[in-house]
């Protein structure tokens, strides 16, 4: 019992950070119509950005991870406005660019950082313990920034104009250009609200994960996963299948060992992908 | 529609990559440099890869399964080798079939998804492969591979050394060049019009399903073949040859090289891989290299390299045709 408790725990931990990072990837699918094959390389970079505030620049931790948001909001904005926007409404151009600016971004990390995995520490240590159980302060600190930027995400998203406005655009783009939305000044908003989220994620999980240049590779497989498992699209459902892939994996390390974990849910994503494209809990965002 | 082509079976573009082939055959008796050698080596199993991408671009879908099927062309081709037989030419047909047979049941369920599902699908299929090959351990050797694969062999000659393995290398992609072109040719129309407008193509009659099968059967072939050509090169059968994410590199090369004509993922292949090899020394900086080329072509030309030589040689014929009429507009007044 204590056992299924442990894994519950870290489950909960895991789908916090794999829905902070599914959040902006589908969200830039839902508003834009792109996948962002960059997603995780602006989790790298965030992750980078925040180690060199903390290690070089001998900023507090918290005023790191604000730098690293800033950073990789910012990139992201020009990205989208300079490379993307153009090619907007072309997806096998936008997937290339995406692709070739995750590429050049890993390529600069390692130039900069090299390859050696970086010693960024969470500046928080020991551990809570209550009721016979062992969590790591730095889990509980991550799990609750991961909560809280979720709850600011939907705030944004549900409460306010920009967040109106972006649903709209999602919902039906000629519609809303119709009704005097703008597309061409709120994507690349999207877009940095997105990579933001990415960079935040990379800045706080990193210290407690690792931080190499090529740790993108499995956030991006991740992130797939999660937004594959919720449809495409649609921001809750993305939040409840990170979730789900989050104690997924913690059970099947725990009970199965390797990565036969790893291979169940593949097989399961693969299966719902061929079933129902649209995922379990959305409805067929955009037309692909 | 018929889906046969009408004109010319056999165009320029073919014509050149069915002579680079040759020439590559011909490299060990021009050259004994080992670091030619291994690089044309690079550049043909790539070029096989670049061929599976194309011939899935051609009805725009961007596949991401090309180191799946490379990897099931190259366990299947190693495990023949070391239990069946080392004939070259039943090493390399089951390298083809294995993928191809395997690819045929994976089309009928994943094919009627399009775009983006697609790309997520194959990525997925990739990462399934790969997990499978490490939890595989009795038939694949898990995550020691398969070592000690015996050399190909044809005709009582054994094909052991550097020399001989890059003539088998271009013998597939012979074989490669052959197949992609007899496909894009046969299928020029039925592609193009998948490519152009699935819904309608439908809708005037175009059975969609049996030309996409077809198509995605035949380039999981063609990434079985270089992936046997892989595991000979590398005398080994390990998983991290097949990495997912190295799909990236087929797709670049196919981009780059331009998607319109079977030159393209030739030229794509032969450029990059060339340029990977130079810089050896900082061969870590090759993955941002190539993403300013991708970059690149898909600000500047669209149509990648051969697409661009191509463009500026249709303006330059344009141009004399367009001075000749207007001086003899010029005359007549």
């Amino acid at each position: 019992m204590h056992g299924i408790i442990s894994a519950g725990i870290i489950g909960i931990g895991l789908g916090a950070q794999y829905a902070l990072l599914a959040l902006g990837f589908t969200l830039i699918f839902g508003v834009l119509g792109v996948v962002n094959f960059a997603h995780g390389g602006f989790y790298v970079l965030g992750g980078y950005v925040g180690y060199w505030a903390v290690s070089s620049a001998g900023l507090p931790y918290p005023v790191a991870v604000l730098a690293a948001v800033v950073a990789t909001a910012a990139l992201g904005y020009l990205f989208e406005l300079v490379f993307v926007e153009r090619f907007v409404d072309e997806q096998l151009a936008t997937m290339m660019l995406t692709v070739g600016l995750y590429l050049v971004m890993s390529t600069g990390v390692l130039a900069g950082f090299g390859p050696e995995p970086a010693d960024f520490a969470f500046p928080v240590t020991g551990s809570w313990h209550g009721g016979g159980f062992f969590i790591p302060w730095a889990n509980l600190i991550v799990l609750g920034v991961c909560v809280l930027a979720i709850a600011a995400v939907y705030l944004v998203l549900y409460r306010t104009d920009l967040g109106r406005a972006l649903r709209a655009l999602a919902d039906d783009r000629p519609v809303a250009r119709a009704q005097g939305i703008r597309p061409h000044l709120l994507f690349p908003l999207a877009f940095a609200l997105a990579t933001g989220l990415a960079g935040l994620t990379g800045a706080v999980v990193t210290p407690i994960l690792t931080l190499s240049p090529h740790v993108g590779d499995s956030v991006l497989a991740t992130s797939f996963m999660v937004v594959i498992l919720g449809g495409l699209g649609s921001v809750t459902g993305s939040t409840v299948a990170a979730f789900v892939v989050g104690l997924i994996e913690a059970y099947s390390d725990v009970y199965l060992g390797g990565s036969k974990g790893a291979l169940a849910l593949f097989l399961l994503v693969l299966l719902i992908l061929i079933a129902k494209p649209s995922g379990l809990f959305g409805r067929e965002a955009r037309r692909a | 529609m018929t889906g046969r082509r009408r004109g010319r079976l056999v165009g320029a573009a073919e014509i050149t990559a069915l002579l680079l082939c040759v020439v590559a055959f011909a490299t060990p008796w021009l050259t004994h440099n080992l670091f030619v050698l291994s690089v044309i080596n690079q550049i043909l199993i790539a070029t096989m890869a670049a061929y599976s991408v194309h011939v899935m671009l051609r009805m725009n879908l961007l596949s991401f399964a090309v180191p799946a099927f490379m990897a099931m062309g190259g366990f299947a081709g190693a495990l023949v080798a070391k239990h069946g037989g080392t004939n070259v030419l039943l090493v390399g047909g089951v390298s083809f079939l294995v993928p191809a047979l395997i690819a045929l049941p994976l089309g009928i369920l994943i094919l009627r998804l399009r775009g983006v599902y697609f790309v997520l699908v194959t990525y997925i299929f990739s990462e399934i492969l790969q997990l499978l090959l490490f939890e595989t351990p009795h038939l694949t050797g898990g995550s020691n591979g398969i070592s000690g694969i015996p050399a190909a062999t044809f005709l009582a000659q054994s094909f052991s050394s550097s020399a001989a393995v890059l003539q088998i290398a271009a013998g597939l992609a012979l074989v490669a060049t052959v197949v992609t072109a007899a496909l894009c040719q046969w299928c020029e129309q039925p592609f193009a019009a998948i490519d152009e407008n699935e819904t309608l193509a439908a809708s005037l009659g175009l059975v969609i399903w049996r030309f996409k099968a077809l198509g995605f059967v035949v380039a999981a072939g063609l990434a079985g073949l270089a992936g046997l050509s892989l595991v000979l090169m590398l005398l080994t059968a390990h998983p991290s040859s097949f990495s997912p994410l190295s799909s990236v590199n087929y797709i670049t090369y196919a981009i780059v090289g331009g998607r319109a004509s079977i030159l393209g993922p030739a030229v794509g292949s032969a450029l990059l891989v060339f340029a990977g090899n130079i810089f050896s020394s900082q061969g870590e900086y090759s993955p941002g290299f190539f993403g300013v080329l991708i970059l690149l072509v898909v600000f500047i030309a669209r149509g990648g390299i051969t697409g661009a030589v191509h463009t500026l040689w249709s303006r330059r014929r344009k141009q004399p045709a367009s001075l000749a009429a207007s001086t003899k507009l010029q005359d007549l007044a």
